[in-house]
């Protein structure tokens, strides 16, 4: 009710507002009356111009002659403007009367007419009775603005479609020839391949492929630019961003050891490390420089332990990182991967996430489609890469060495959870007995009730023994 | 073994289908601005047509262009986006309809807020 009430104030206020534009109107009617009050003879006359617009009046004084009344202007005040070619005009039609009359009177019609000229205020004419378009010219900069956005929207749309159609079809050879199944939206009743890409977005395009030795398959997404948004193109113009391809493979759990490893740019391997679960858990040290292997300055390298580097930085590896470097922003190998950090309000979760084995793959792309052909070694590298994590595989050392750190890091989260997860437990406990107690209570038979609530009660009596049973052992223990 | 190595490393019999990412927490992490520009969408178009502000309706018409030119999935019969796409829609129709009241109401041009 308070907002209705609110409503109607406001529009009231904006309609008074409104109403107050015609105020001007009014008082010059008001004048225009007060002044012909004082020549009532000729008010017969007054009335009939009374609805145009103030007339000059000349009136003869003189008794000899005939009194005439000139109303002037009469002509113009159909227009029913108020421009100053009404004085002018005025004036002219003294002429045809002959001087001698007002000869005078010369101050009077002055006067009069002067008083007749103070209320004339020359007003402008409003903007919505010039019948002109200039004056809707902020309209057409607003239509031409969405006429430009969506302009933009559809050369934007096509280029990233042309350049995901580049892709694929540069592609589409290299990984027919590797998996059985490329492109699948999920929604076929059989397994067949698409044969094409899987348009998300605007700007997102997805391909699955599947069906190889070692992996369950593969996920490969391109995100470009939003070129179909203008805000985002000029944004981009303030900072250069650069389309991305981001391959996910998701290996079979015989098929990969377990470790943790990264290589990439420095910048993206300090955000990986913040954002991503297993890389912030597994690869506490800060990147380190690839240059013992031979990789350019532009590449770091995060590890779990010295040994993987080692393993995983063999000769056709660094050739592949030195000639692609500008190409590659992240590789991330990790058999512990289960996605980014996740920000819960209730504290930690209660279980640890679900990992999967992945080798994650970030590259920057191109802006032509001509130039999609540079991106196919890197693919290569993608499959050399899915076939060396399956024959790497880490000694005995190493192997201890990386389970004692799993062990490690589910006891941190354990000890996390620990009060949670007790809490959790008793409310279950106490959950079992309020049914239980439900149950003997919703027990009709009495002879039912007895012996349920006797099986109770020997329950607890052996709980309550057992307890004091562990208590005693562990007095013994200790003395 | 080393025919396996020379021929096709496909395996028929592995293929997993494709299974959409779980989209639970995924469209809040991505990019809100189609979200923001619904909102603020919304919100211009309601003033505009309550406080018959003219450019208060060309805001909101502006906002619901880059909300739906922004907006996640482009598959309308999605099941879990389908209220996602339909509100872009719906902001798009109710700006629209704020400046045509707009105008209708009062067909004098548009004076800028400054």
């Amino acid at each position: 009710m308070k907002a209705f009430h609110t409503f109607c104030v406001v529009l009231l206020v904006f309609g008074s507002v409104s109403e107050a534009k015609f105020d001007d109107f009014e008082d010059e009617e008001d004048i225009v009356e007060y002044d012909d009050n004082d020549f009532a003879e000729f008010e017969d006359v007054m009335e009939d111009s009374v609805t145009e617009s103030p007339q000059r009046v000349i009136i003869t004084e003189d008794d000899e002659d005939e009194t005439t009344v000139e109303l002037e202007g009469q002509d113009e005040n159909q227009e029913g403007d108020f421009e100053d070619a009404d004085t002018q005009e005025g004036d002219t039609e003294s002429e045809p009367y002959d001087d001698e009359e007002f000869e005078g009177y010369e101050d009077k019609p002055d006067t009069s007419s002067s008083k007749n000229k103070d209320p004339i205020t020359i007003v402008d004419v409003p903007a919505h009775l010039q019948n002109s378009w200039e004056s809707y010219y902020l309209e057409i900069l607003m239509v031409t603005g969405l006429l430009a956005y969506i302009m933009n929207y559809i050369i934007g749309k096509n280029k990233n479609s042309r350049l995901a159609q580049a892709w694929f079809n540069t592609h589409r050879e290299l990984l027919e020839s590797n998996f059985t199944l490329v492109g699948d939206d999920g929604t076929n009743k059989e397994a067949t391949s698409t044969g094409k890409l899987n348009q998300e977005n605007e700007h997102i395009y997805n391909l699955w492929c599947s069906g190889r030795v070692c992996c369950e398959g593969m996920l490969i997404q391109l995100r470009f630019l939003k070129r179909q948004d203008l805000l985002n193109v000029l944004a981009r113009m303030m900072r250069p961003v650069s389309d991305q391809v981001q391959i996910k493979v998701t290996m079979n759990d015989e098929d990969m050891d377990t470790y943790v490893f990264a290589v990439g740019t420095r910048k993206a391997l300090v955000r990986l490390q913040k954002e991503m679960q297993d890389l912030s858990e597994f690869c506490s040290d800060k990147p380190k420089s690839g240059a013992k292997y031979g990789l350019p300055d532009s590449l770091a390298i995060l590890s779990e332990m010295g040994e993987v580097t080692d393993g995983m930085m063999d000769t056709k590896m660094v050739h592949f990182l030195t000639h692609y470097a500008d190409k590659i922003e992240s590789v991330h190998f990790s058999d512990q991967f289960s996605g980014p950090k996740i920000m819960q309000e209730e504290g930690q979760p209660l279980k640890l996430p679900d990992t999967k084995r992945t080798l994650l793959f970030t590259f920057n792309g191109n802006t032509y489609p001509k130039d999609m052909e540079a991106l196919l070694p890197l693919m290569n590298m993608v499959i050399y890469s899915i076939d060396k994590a399956k024959k790497f595989r880490l000694n005995r050392e190493g192997k201890q060495k990386a389970d004692k750190n799993r062990a490690r890091v589910e006891e941190n989260f354990l000890k996390l959870t620990h009060v949670q997860r007790q809490e959790a437990a008793q409310s279950r406990r106490e959950e079992k007995k309020r049914a239980e107690k439900e149950r003997i209570m919703n027990e009709e038979d009495p002879e039912k009730q007895r012996r349920l609530e006797e099986a109770a009660l020997r329950r607890e009596q052996k709980k309550l023994e057992k307890k004091q049973m562990k208590m005693k052992q562990i007095k013994v223990k200790a003395m | 073994m080393s025919t396996n190595n020379m021929s096709d490393p496909r395996r028929p019999n592995k293929v997993l289908r494709y299974k959409p990412p779980p989209s639970e927490c995924n469209p809040a992490l991505d990019d809100p601005t189609p979200d923001y520009m619904n909102l603020l969408g919304m919100i211009f178009s309601m003033c505009g047509l309550m406080l018959k502000l003219k450019w208060c309706a060309w805001v909101a018409v502006y906002c619901s262009f880059i909300s739906f030119a922004n907006s996640r999935s482009s598959e309308d019969t999605k099941q879990m986006m389908s209220s996602f796409i339909l509100t872009p829609l719906s902001c798009l129709r109710l700006s629209i309809s704020a400046v045509v009241m707009s105008y209708l109401q009062n067909p004098q041009p548009m004076t800028p807020p400054w």
